[in-house]
């Protein structure tokens, strides 16, 4: 039977509507479960005044077989199967007829008992507790109190449109009464409307300018959009974060195209898409990547007939990047090496200084950097960009739209002149974002891209701060993700250990946490940065802890350590080899280092195995080196036919200390050497069970 | 429709509403919300409704009457009513209708936004609310003020003046709205405009305006003390201009921002804490 609900509220903010529609769906979920009440189908829709359940249910519980037990069948019936005056008593009690009576077999011996049809509930029963519970314990971002209640919630409630099986539920929340009525659009037509079923009530909202499914909205914003832009040729420039919040914002889509005056042009397209999007919530018009004066908005209206609305827009546009205009004359007035002796009157962490003490450090981290990365050519750029790439925060530009934080200095350091290498390294260093967003393009970049990040990571972590699963203040999960993803993508190699050296160094006696501990800490967090970022590269996870085994030392490695891996995963050698390595781990676990003297083998066997070992050791080394771990892995295979011979002619736990020692100190060795690509031993094989460790965060 | 004669209907339709039409305060403040007739009647259980024009200023948005858009004193229509009417977003729905906007025509939307002022310990939850892309009014549902939680919760609606009459007058600078049939806005208020900006960003005294807040800073501690909570009260809105101009003079670094800031919220939710005591003992 059809099941449709409809909370009537005032506008609720995008963010809130998604979290409650899965809050809903999985509330319902779980309570008709536990109810036994069936779901054929379950869907949730909105608009920003309407949380909307569309579902079909089982009319009601299933009817089940009840079994009632009373005496045990040895007090109950006689000897002669007749029912003692204790059997008849339960058939009395029970209101039971004696002839349905039964024996009824128990893990406790058989009793006297019968079998009775149970009637299931009424889903509407079920539902009239179920919805109230549910709609109260709806949680959101941010919640709110009004007129003299002290329920809280997203925004005021206003009506609860409730029906199963084409009636009214008998239920009420915060004082509504459940009904089958509810409104129109507040503007285009606020008049009563009814509806019993789900086809009813989306027919009549329309009739009345509101689409309930957020689907279809979107859809008829893309096709308006398409429409209005096919005689320019041009294309929106794609923002799918904004679409799916104007989805949200709107009960009536309709799309508004207009124009600004050419003359804004000259301003950065940065600045014209940030005032457009952050500003006004519009889509920018792009032909071939260059801006074109025009924009498109979403209004939650029937119609613009007189065109007042896109008039209306525009002039609040021109308005914007009037604004925006004058901020980039202005910003432009003081070169940024002048704004950026003002730093020092902006903190970075109350604790860590000022973003002056933080571009001191840059400079020297950057240094540093340079030097490893042997990137000579661009460390005098890389060193400049670093002492002015926060200048920016004191723009005006900046001050109003903070996304632009970066992009601007950059933009302004290419008006000032300043040579490619450094507007390039100060536009790119907050990139990337996120995972999904490209690394730096320019080298000066990403070198000033992770000095920036790591000196927030040690300096944050360095201070107390931690980082755990709700709590990441300083958006350190973000600053790792983006070092790491700046080192994979550029293929950056040096040794994270001595850079976090470095950068504790530079801060000096800042920091409030121990030296080592800090390093550690910063470390293993790395360590976890990678495996996740590899894991949703779609290695396999034991793989990927192989790979990581040998540590972050270079963390660039870990990426083909583990390609090696994947690579030679279906090689029929890699089982073998792989158990191979699993038996040496387990015959060494918990012994001390031994040493091997090749001068006191005993057996052939063993002399075999050392000049291959040693022949391998030599041939990999040197592309180990180089990072070449897929040729590496490739002879390290060579090792295991000579090895299975040992295993199969020597007997390594001999009687003889010295000779036992030596053959310890030998496994050792090659254990030594294998973990120079991978810990193999995490990987797992057929027949193993797999022990898959706790899903990262 | 004029200036004049936006306030005159919006006076007429509020009064309708059952509020009182409240005079201007006569004291700088950032905004309507700061003045006594929101910040004390929000305040504690009695029911209050109310309706005034209260200038506004805000210096560091002074543009030497070169925008179109930014002036350092904007005037606001604030309404206060406590406790939140259910059908509130329908009167104001009424309210711009009354202004003769057709609605049918235009695209009006309740944009989420929470309001905030860490000077006087309030905050809010509700919406900006903009008519085709343009922001009129910020609509919220009080939450919190002096620190102290409010219960009734008070509906705020603060109609932007100027932002509504270049909406109803169609135009696009500001200096050019009519205040009245034969009065401009740029009459009345460019040559302000210009040497409050000349003044605000360049010529204010930092020495004499740091002083002034010390000063008053000190008084309205003191006369805490002394439970005149009124004038105390004021003494924290002089602390709070002052603070905005030594802002807009680029005197204050980000670190005594945050420090004075909290010196006047210190003080205001001291008043509040007082002042409702007091009005609960009575």
């Amino acid at each position: 039977m059809e099941f449709l609900l409809e909370l009537l509220t005032e506008e609720l903010p995008a963010s809130h509507i998604r979290s409650a529609l899965g809050q809903i769906e999985a509330g319902f979920r779980k309570e008709l479960a536990a109810a036994r009440i069936e779901i054929v189908s379950l869907r949730t829709l909105a608009t920003p005044r309407r949380l909307i359940v569309a579902a079909d249910l089982a009319a009601g519980q299933e009817d089940r077989e009840e079994v009632v037990t009373g005496p045990p069948l040895a007090i109950a019936k006689g000897p002669d199967g007749a029912l003692t005056p204790a059997g008849k008593g339960f058939a009395r009690s029970q209101g039971v007829d004696e002839n349905l009576l039964e024996a009824i077999r128990t893990p406790r011996g058989e009793y006297l008992g019968f079998k009775r049809k149970a009637k299931g509930t009424p889903a509407a029963e079920i539902l009239k507790e179920t919805v109230p519970r549910i709609l109260a314990g709806l949680s959101f971002p941010k919640m709110m109190r009004w007129a003299e209640s002290s329920f809280r919630f997203s925004r005021p409630i206003h009506g609860l449109l409730c029906v199963f099986g084409g009636t009214p539920v008998e239920t009420s929340f915060e004082g509504f009464k459940a009904t089958d009525e509810t409104v129109g659009h507040r503007i285009a037509s606020p008049g009563a409307i009814k509806a019993r079923n789900f086809a009813e009530y989306k027919a009549e909202l329309e009739k009345s300018f509101v689409v309930v499914d957020p689907e279809a909205r979107k859809r008829t914003i893309l096709t308006q959009i398409e429409d209005a832009l096919a005689p320019l040729k041009a294309k929106v420039y794609p923002d799918p974060v904004l679409l799916d919040d104007l989805t949200l914002n709107v009960e009536h889509p309709l799309v508004v195209f207009g124009s600004f005056p050419e003359a804004y042009l000259s301003l950065p397209l940065e600045v014209l898409s940030t005032a457009m999007r952050e500003g006004q919530k519009l889509f920018s018009v792009v032909q071939d990547k260059k801006q074109l004066p025009y924009f498109l908005g979403v209004a939650d209206a029937a119609a613009d007939g007189k065109g007042l609305i896109r008039k209306g827009n525009e002039r609040v546009l021109r308005a914007r990047l009037e604004d925006a205009r004058f901020f980039w004359d202005q910003d432009r007035k003081v070169p940024l090496k002048e704004r950026a002796a003002g730093l020092k009157n902006v903190i970075f962490q109350e604790k860590l200084g000022s973003y002056e003490d933080k571009a001191q450090r840059l400079k020297k981290i950057v240094s540093y950097l340079c030097d490893k990365l042997k990137a000579a050519e661009i460390k005098a750029e890389t060193i400049e960009a670093a002492g002015l790439c926060k200048a920016d925060l004191l723009t005006e530009m900046v001050k109003e739209f903070s996304g632009l934080q970066g992009r601007m200095g950059g933009l302004y350091a290419k008006q000032e002149g300043f040579p490619a290498a450094v507007h390039q390294a100060i536009y790119e260093h907050y990139q990337p974002g996120s995972l999904e967003d490209a690394s730096p393009s320019s080298l000066a970049g990403a070198v000033l891209s992770i000095a920036d990040k790591m000196d927030s990571i040690v300096g944050v972590l360095g201070v107390g701060i931690q980082v755990s699963g709700s709590s990441d203040p300083f958006g350190l999960r973000r600053n790792a993700h983006g070092v790491c993803k700046v080192i994979l993508d550029r293929k950056l190699r040096f040794s994270l250990p001595l850079l976090l050296d470095k950068v504790l160094a530079v801060y000096g006696d800042r920091l409030t946490v121990e030296r080592g501990a800090v390093k550690a800490s910063c470390l293993e967090f790395f360590a976890g940065r990678l495996r996740f970022i590899l894991e949703k590269r779609g290695f396999r996870y034991d793989l990927v802890g192989a790979a990581l085994g040998p540590g972050v030392h270079q963390a660039y490695d870990a990426l083909p350590r583990v390609e090696a891996l994947d690579a030679l995963k279906s090689s029929p050698q890699f089982e073998p080899f792989i158990l191979m390595a699993k038996r040496i781990n387990n015959i060494l676990k918990g012994l001390p280092a031994a040493k091997v003297n090749p001068d006191i083998f005993v057996e052939k066997e063993e002399r075999d195995l050392y000049s291959m070992f040693s022949i391998i050791r030599d041939n990999a080394q040197p592309m180990i080196a180089q990072g070449d771990y897929a040729r590496a892995q490739g002879i390290y295979f060579k090792i295991q036919p000579v090895l299975n011979t040992f295993f199969d002619k020597v007997l390594v736990m001999a009687e003889e200390k010295n000779v036992r020692q030596n053959r310890l100190g030998l496994l050792q060795s090659i254990n030594r050497m294998l973990l120079g690509i991978a810990d193999y031993s995490q990987v797992v094989v057929e027949g193993e069970k797999p022990a898959k460790p706790k899903a990262p965060r | 429709m004029s200036v004049q004669d936006l306030i005159l209907n919006l006076h007429r339709f509020w009064a309708e509403q059952g509020c009182y039409l409240a005079q201007t305060y006569d004291l700088e403040v950032g905004a309507g919300t700061m003045t006594p007739d929101t910040f004390f009647r929000v305040l504690g259980k009695r029911p209050w409704r109310v309706g005034y024009v209260q200038p506004s200023r805000r210096p560091d948005d002074g543009r030497y009457g070169e925008n179109p858009h930014r002036v350092q004193k904007h005037f606001q229509y604030q309404v206060i009513m406590k406790p939140s009417p259910a059908d509130i977003q329908d009167v104001y729905v009424r309210s711009l209708r009354s202004l003769g906007v057709v609605l049918e025509d235009h695209d009006l939307r309740f944009d989420e936004d929470n309001w905030e002022s860490p000077t006087i310990g309030a905050w809010g939850v509700g919406w900006q609310v903009l008519l085709d892309g343009l922001e009129i009014t910020q609509f919220t549902y009080f939450q919190q003020c002096g620190g102290i939680d409010l219960s009734p919760v008070p509906v705020e609606i603060t109609y932007g003046l100027e932002r509504l009459e270049m909406f109803l007058e169609q135009k696009d600078d500001i200096y050019d709205l009519d205040w009245s049939a034969d009065v401009t806005y740029r009459d009345l208020r460019f040559r302000e405009e210009k040497e409050f900006s000349e003044y605000n960003f360049s010529v204010a005294s930092v020495g004499m305006l740091r002083q002034a807040f010390g000063a008053c800073q000190k008084e309205a501690a003191r006369l805490i003390e002394k439970n005149l909570l009124l004038p105390a009260y004021d003494m924290c809105l002089k602390c709070s201009h002052n603070f905005n101009l030594l802002d807009s003079r680029g005197a204050i670094s980000v670190t005594e921002r945050v420090k004075m800031i909290s010196q006047i919220r210190a003080l205001v939710n001291d008043v509040a804490r007082r002042y409702t005591a007091v009005k609960e003992a009575a």
